[in-house]
């Protein structure tokens, strides 16, 4: 029964919402400081743990820089960098839009701007037509990982940061990306780092997501990896319950194997 | 009915232990409702690493307000799902006000999120502000479930508009009524998208979880307290008019009997919505207070003629059949935390309070009524109050207009006057929203304290 004042309940509603959404945006870091891979979709379950330390990225050899997660209307979209002596020698999307039209539009626009961005080093690339959306997404995400790896660059004077990236062998430490393999559940692509002829680090940037795919990829991709390591070669067991995901991820290894020459 | 209880200390003690307050949920769900809110943000907070420009930050904007808003709406919509604990202990008409102000709230908030996003959308397309139409076009037609959220949208324009007070009031009720049941409809066809498109519940599988848990128990809830407990009560029950009794010119009692109808659990104080089987009448229900308290075989409602439904009253005929939905209200005797109630009824607003008046225990001396009407004869049902009145020992007062038409003095003094023990009293209270403002200014001023007051409103 108390006397209501109807504006000054309106006012006083409209005044907190839109200060709780400004402080919230506001608390947001620009860039993201965390591993951004630990953000849901495919690769996530395998590459976010063996993430390169971002640390000493131009200080020796090779390692590489993930951009933030940028939001699209189609879906989300997140670019990382291979980056050896200070210059870019691969780009690639580990997070693009998927599902109805968009796998056409990922299909046909990510390998142009990955290739892009190979060739002008920079965040100056051009939309491709007809996929607006996903190349306005994949060059937020590229400034912001550009604008990592120049931190990065500026910081080699840290000693400490340059050993985490493992200078010792980092020198003629290389990163070979296997082929993309599809399989029933969806595509599978590994990614190995090879020091002194032996694969040091193994990672999925693709695997099979959605549905009970989720699942399996946790449960297998991380196996996996660790198989590859111990093991040097393509010649791994597959893990039980995941056998088109492990099928998928031994080709896309020996393709990487083939092509490091090992 | 009435167990006149003598005076003394013996019989207070009686009474005492016969009262029970219980405390409304109130606090505690809206506590609940804000621990839900937080959680909603702290998915946001958690699938949202970084926001790079400015772009980002209308985008996130419309996430937030996106997600607050599909939150809200839920409960939105379970704030009118009947649950007896809101309708009994919270009560209707304040279940109601929160509906009306958190609805309105959600509905801005649902027009924040769509012109934040398509504005973010067309940024990022390269595009400007001012092609936030052809965007959210574009969007409509090629994102999934866009389509069904669009037609949900327009539904909750409709919807919004005509419930702004100015246009409310023009439109017949149950045609503001009706297209308020569009609701269904909105809430539906808006649900889809927010699976599909919402970032938060891509990338946060146990939010889908969560979400799909959250509007399908609001749909349970509705399905079960509003459709199907209805049909088991009628069924139970078989309500028929019995007899249509004149009060007073323009107030009609209309005695409905039953089977077991003590089993209802209705209690005086409270309310049905009716539905009277009557040509031209079936398709609207409407709220009346029971005026006695209930009878094994029979209840009473009393209504004022104000408009159509509440006019034809006077011509059902004996043997009608009758849909109720109820019990609720919490203006009940479980409100009660004195042994002295005063009770305040403004015109019709005596239909609950007689009820009470016969039943709320006490000693002779502890219930008085004060029934105010615009002239003597428009107060109905004074002469059963004069009855009770006297049979338990009860106090019992009007106040009408002076001859000349000057209101009674209901104030701070002259309530103090007459009841020197008024802040050591519990008070009930019924009437137009002007009679029920204006006495309970006085009753504050003259030492009430406001926990103590117990106001039901008939405007919903
Ligand atoms: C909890 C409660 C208890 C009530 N108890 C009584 C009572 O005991 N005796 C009595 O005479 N009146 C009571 N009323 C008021 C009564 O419901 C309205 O006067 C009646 O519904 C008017 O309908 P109408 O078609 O005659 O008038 P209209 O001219 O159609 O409506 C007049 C106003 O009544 C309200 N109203 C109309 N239809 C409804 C409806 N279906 N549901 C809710 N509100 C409506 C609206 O605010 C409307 O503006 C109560 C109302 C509420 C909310």
């Amino acid at each position: 029964m108390k006397k209501s004042h109807p504006i000054r309940r309106v006012l006083l509603a409209s005044a907190a919402t839109v200060s709780g959404i400004v402080l919230l945006l506001s608390l947001k870091p620009a860039t993201d400081s965390t591993s951004a891979s630990a953000q849901g979709a495919a690769a996530q379950g395998a590459a976010a743990a063996q993430e390169s330390p971002q640390g000493g990225a131009a200080a020796a050899g090779t390692s590489t820089v993930t951009g933030a997660v940028a939001q699209t209307q189609y879906g989300v979209v997140q670019v990382r960098l291979t980056v050896a002596n200070g210059k870019i020698t691969k780009a690639e999307a580990i997070q693009a839009p998927k599902g109805g039209t968009s796998d056409q539009k990922t299909a046909l626009s990510v390998p142009k701007l990955n290739q892009e961005v190979v060739a002008t080093q920079s965040a100056d690339i051009t939309s491709v037509t007809g996929a607006t959306y996903t190349s306005g997404g994949y060059k937020q995400s590229l400034q912001s990982a550009i604008d990592k790896m120049k931190a990065a660059g500026a910081n080699t004077a840290s000693p400490s940061q340059s050993s985490a990236a493992g200078s010792g062998q980092a020198a003629q430490a290389k990163t070979v990306t296997g082929d993309v393999v599809t399989t029933e559940y969806g595509p599978v692509q590994v990614r190995i780092t090879v020091a002194g002829g032996k694969i040091t680090k193994a990672d999925a940037v693709q695997a099979p997501s959605g549905g009970t795919s989720d699942q399996k990829t946790a449960l297998s991709i991380p196996k996996l990896n660790q198989e590859a390591v111990a093991a040097g070669n393509a010649n791994i067991d597959s893990v039980s319950g995941a056998s088109y995901t492990s099928g998928g991820y031994k080709k896309s290894l020996q393709s990487a194997l083939d092509k490091a020459g090992g | 009915m009435t167990t006149t209880l003598a005076g003394g200390r013996a019989a207070r003690r009686q009474t005492m232990r016969r009262i029970r307050p219980r405390r409304s949920p109130a606090t505690l769900l809206l506590l609940a409702v804000w621990a839900g809110a937080v959680g909603v943000l702290w998915m946001w907070w958690h699938n949202t690493p970084s926001i790079a420009d400015q772009n980002g930050k209308i985008l996130n904007a419309g996430r937030i307000t996106g997600l607050l808003a599909g939150y809200l709406m839920a409960l939105v919509v379970l704030q009118m799902a009947r649950v007896p604990a809101l309708e009994r202990r919270v009560g209707s008409d304040r279940v109601a006000r929160w509906h009306a102000m958190s609805g309105r709230y959600t509905l801005c908030l649902v027009f924040a999120h769509v012109f934040l996003i398509m504005w973010g959308y067309a940024l990022q397309a390269g595009k400007t502000l001012s092609d936030i139409v052809q965007q959210t076009i574009d969007s409509v037609n090629q994102l999934p479930d866009m389509g069904k959220a669009a037609i949900g949208t327009g539904l909750f324009l409709l919807i919004g508009l005509s419930s702004i007070g100015a246009v409310r009031r023009r439109l017949p009720y149950d045609l503001w009524y009706h297209v308020h049941l569009l609701t269904y409809a909105a809430v539906f066809f808006t649900f889809w998208h927010q699976i599909t498109t919402g970032n938060d519940f891509a990338l946060t599988p146990i939010a889908k979880t969560v979400w799909y848990g959250l509007y399908g128990s609001v749909t349970a809830l509705v399905v079960w307290y509003r459709i199907l407990t209805p049909i088991r009560l009628n069924m139970r029950h078989r309500m028929r008019v019995e007899a249509v009794i004149e009060e007073t010119p323009g107030i009609v009692s209309v005695l409905i009997g039953g089977r077991k109808l003590h089993r209802m659990g209705a209690e005086a104080g409270q309310f049905f919505r009716w539905r009277f089987l009557a040509p031209g009448m079936r398709f609207s229900s409407h709220p009346y207070s029971l005026s006695a308290a209930p009878r094994p075989n029979m209840l009473r409602i009393t209504v004022k003629a104000i408009g159509d439904h509440s006019a034809r009253l006077r011509e059902l005929r004996p043997g009608t059949k009758v849909w109720a939905e109820g019990p609720y209200g919490a203006l009940t005797s479980q409100r009660r935390t004195r042994g002295k109630v005063l009770l305040v009824a403004g015109g019709v607003g005596i239909t609950p309070m007689r009820a009470l008046f016969e039943t709320l225990p006490g000693a002779a001396g502890d219930i008085t009524l004060l029934y105010r009407a615009n002239t003597t004869q428009d107060l109905a049902l004074w002469d059963e109050l004069a009855k009770i009145a006297d049979e338990r020992g009860a106090r019992l007062m009007y106040a009408v207009n002076s001859p000349d038409g000057e209101r009674p003095d209901i104030s701070a003094e002259s309530l103090r006057r007459k009841m020197p023990d008024i802040d050591n009293h519990d008070v009930f209270m019924c009437g137009p929203p002007g009679f029920a403002q204006s006495v309970y200014e006085a009753l504050r001023g003259a030492g009430v304290p406001a926990r103590r007051i117990h106001h039901e409103s008939f405007e919903m």
